[in-house]
């Protein structure tokens, strides 16, 4: 028997549709279904200014909006040939450490929630909060940020930044412990979710799978390590693996992430003390949009020359891998802007790692794979 | 699927009793300093509840003064407004309008924005590219109404925002030194005086150009022998003489 959870269930996280078939409470088989979220973001990126389309990737994803401006910035920045300055790379790296603390939290949330625990998902919804209100010191908005830009960022910290961070930081810490000992000491989480869930680490990279649910496996691969952009190569850090590949292990992968994301804030901040500088490059063309107001075609399609390039990035975001391809063929818009959602590539995995458990095995599984479907249709 | 052992064997009343201490520890807390705001009795942007967040250091909530650059509703200041069209260029969503306003004189109308916040994203691009800091956001951020006409917010409306004097945007972009600047081709240009008859900050003067001799058989252009030349220091970078000039010899670009 074929039956829908979704795109309407509390299981889902989202407007996605997962169809099971069961028998009696034994998954048989899965079909996932994406496309309710879709709009089309890649094809009016076409239509826009290379920073208007900022706005879209902060609706990309909705818990880790930082993660993709940075995805697409350095796609554009490739295409474009802009370097930002040293200061702009590690507000960015800040920004993408302090959106992975924030993402993790919602899904600690989410997915405590997924087993029936309610106190766990206040106290991440709680301590998110935190993260949030950083981010509207200095961008202006909770989660729609629009805070980068082609050749740097928007603006430079406000002042007392970077004590009010450490504050925030050194509470997470505390707060770290305390999750742990809600879930890892209790017995009942750890009977639900071990052996739960497994995709181990060849199947796993045969489906494209990527980030926690990868490293998960056993399988050390971090872009901030692997490929580097930005700040990363300059700050340390250990990549966070476990070897069970079930929802346990998915779990201590996440605790321990946001634990190295404390790590590099703290350089992070301690560097930003040290260096002020500019955050945007100077002799950015008029026609990239904000800061300045794109004006007119007339002034340049007549006597500009337009440079042309390609751009691939691909950033570590707290989901996985995610890329971006940008191809400038000249003019004041991108001509085409693709992007890889990891999350995509997750769910679509959901055969390996859901056929054999029972149908109450599906929300625990599918929480610890940290769904968002706004990237997934984009 | 789960397996017995994987978890230490203990106790089963511990199996409930331990997280449930953590979770007593927090509610104990939260009694003392919940992490809630009461929302319509209590406000982030009011300043004497801010203080008294503040004054509770200590309390796991990071408002304070930092709400301040919070982008909400806009304020304008009609008075300094430039009609300058510089927000509308910028306006991603294409929510703001350029309106007539009483104030200008019959030829030269002047217009400020109208914002359709129906459609507005508040990306804050158009204050970012405001040259004369006249239209600012703000930390207003209730827009519920009961007619869609009234989301549109006329530049009056948007005037009365701004003599509410709430806390604005602190962060003001500094403007680059090298910016594009407007220059002239000067074979293509006629001294038609329509650059600097609309140029919204009058930093467009038309100075004299010698009239060259006709050599022979040759007959010079028809045209007044008038050239426009920009003061950078005024100019805000608007593009309206571009747009303006019917010779398009105006472009934008660096001064060598």
């Amino acid at each position: 028997m074929w039956i829908n959870m979704g795109p309407q269930h509390p299981m889902t996280h989202g407007l996605w549709n997962l169809r099971v078939r069961i028998d009696g409470e034994l998954i048989l088989d899965v079909d996932p279904e994406m496309g309710y979220l879709h709009r089309g973001i890649e094809k009016i990126s076409e239509d826009r200014h290379y920073n208007e389309v900022i706005t879209l990737m902060d609706r990309c994803c909705y818990v880790a909006g930082m993660a993709w401006e940075h995805l697409y910035i350095l796609g554009a920045e490739q295409a474009l040939a802009i370097r930002p300055p040293e200061r702009a790379e590690y507000l960015r790296v800040l920004c993408d450490e302090f959106q992975r603390l924030g993402s993790h939290l919602m899904w600690y949330a989410a997915f405590v929630q997924d087993l029936g625990l309610m106190s766990p998902f206040l106290y991440g919804m709680r301590d998110r909060d935190l993260v949030l209100d950083l981010f509207q010191s200095y961008t202006g908005a909770r989660m729609t940020y629009e805070y980068m830009r082609v050749g740097g960022v928007r603006n430079d910290l406000p002042p007392g930044f970077t004590e009010r961070a450490r504050k925030v930081l050194d509470w997470l810490v505390d707060r770290f412990r305390e999750y742990d000992a809600l879930c890892l000491g209790s017995t009942i989480f750890r009977k639900r979710c071990d052996d739960l869930g497994v995709l181990r680490a060849n199947e796993a990279v045969a489906l494209g799978v990527t980030g926690p649910m990868l490293r998960a496996a056993g399988m050390k691969r971090d872009l901030r390590k692997d490929r580097p952009y930005a700040a990363y190569d300059r700050l340390e850090f250990d990549v966070a693996v476990a070897d069970a590949a079930d929802v346990t292990a998915r779990y201590l992968v996440r605790m321990e992430e946001m634990r190295q994301s404390v790590r590099i804030l703290h350089q992070v901040l301690d560097w930003l003390d040290r260096n002020p500088g500019p955050v945007l490059a100077d002799r950015l063309p008029r026609w990239l949009g904000a800061p300045y107001a794109p004006v007119g075609d007339e002034g340049y399609l007549l006597k500009r020359h337009y440079p042309k390039g390609l751009g691939f990035s691909s950033v570590e975001e707290p989901h996985g891998e995610a890329q971006a391809y940008v191809v400038n063929e000249g003019g004041q818009h991108p001509y085409r802007v693709k992007f890889r959602s990891p999350v995509f590539a997750n769910i679509s995995a959901a055969k390996s790692y859901l056929i054999g458990y029972r149908v109450a095995d599906i929300p625990p599984i599918m929480g610890s794979v940290d769904v968002c479907v706004g990237e997934v249709d984009r | 699927m789960t397996e017995e052992g994987t978890a230490t064997e203990e106790n089963p009343v511990l199996y409930v009793v331990r997280p449930m201490a953590t979770a007593a520890k927090q509610f104990a807390k939260s009694l003392v300093r919940p992490s809630t705001v009461i929302y319509p009795f209590e406000r982030l942007e009011d300043p004497a509840f801010r203080e008294e967040v503040a004054v509770a250091s200590g309390k796991p909530i990071g408002v304070g003064a930092i709400w301040d650059n919070y982008r909400g509703v806009h304020a304008l200041n009609i008075a300094t407004c430039i009609s300058c069209n510089l927000c509308a260029f910028s306006c991603p969503d294409l929510c703001i309008e350029m309106v007539t306003v009483p104030g200008g004189d019959p030829k030269h109308p002047k217009k400020c924005p109208e914002i359709d916040y129906g459609k507005c994203s508040y990306c804050g691009f158009c204050s970012d590219a405001c040259p004369e800091g006249c239209l600012t956001m703000t930390t207003r951020y209730e827009l519920a109404t009961a007619k869609r006409s009234e989301m549109v917010y006329s530049p009056e409306k948007l005037y009365e925002v701004f003599r509410t004097k709430l806390p604005m945007n602190p962060i003001r972009l500094e403007r680059p030194e090298n910016e594009d600047q407007i220059l002239l081709d000067p074979p293509l240009c006629i001294g038609c005086n329509a650059c600097a008859r609309d140029c919204p900050t009058a930093c467009i003067t038309m100075l004299d150009v010698a009239k060259p001799e006709a050599k022979a058989g040759e007959k010079l252009p028809k045209r007044i022998w008038k050239e426009p030349v920009v003061n950078d220091s005024d100019c805000v970078r608007c593009g309206t003489c571009i747009s303006v000039c019917p010779k398009e010899c105006l472009f934008w670009g660096k001064r060598p």
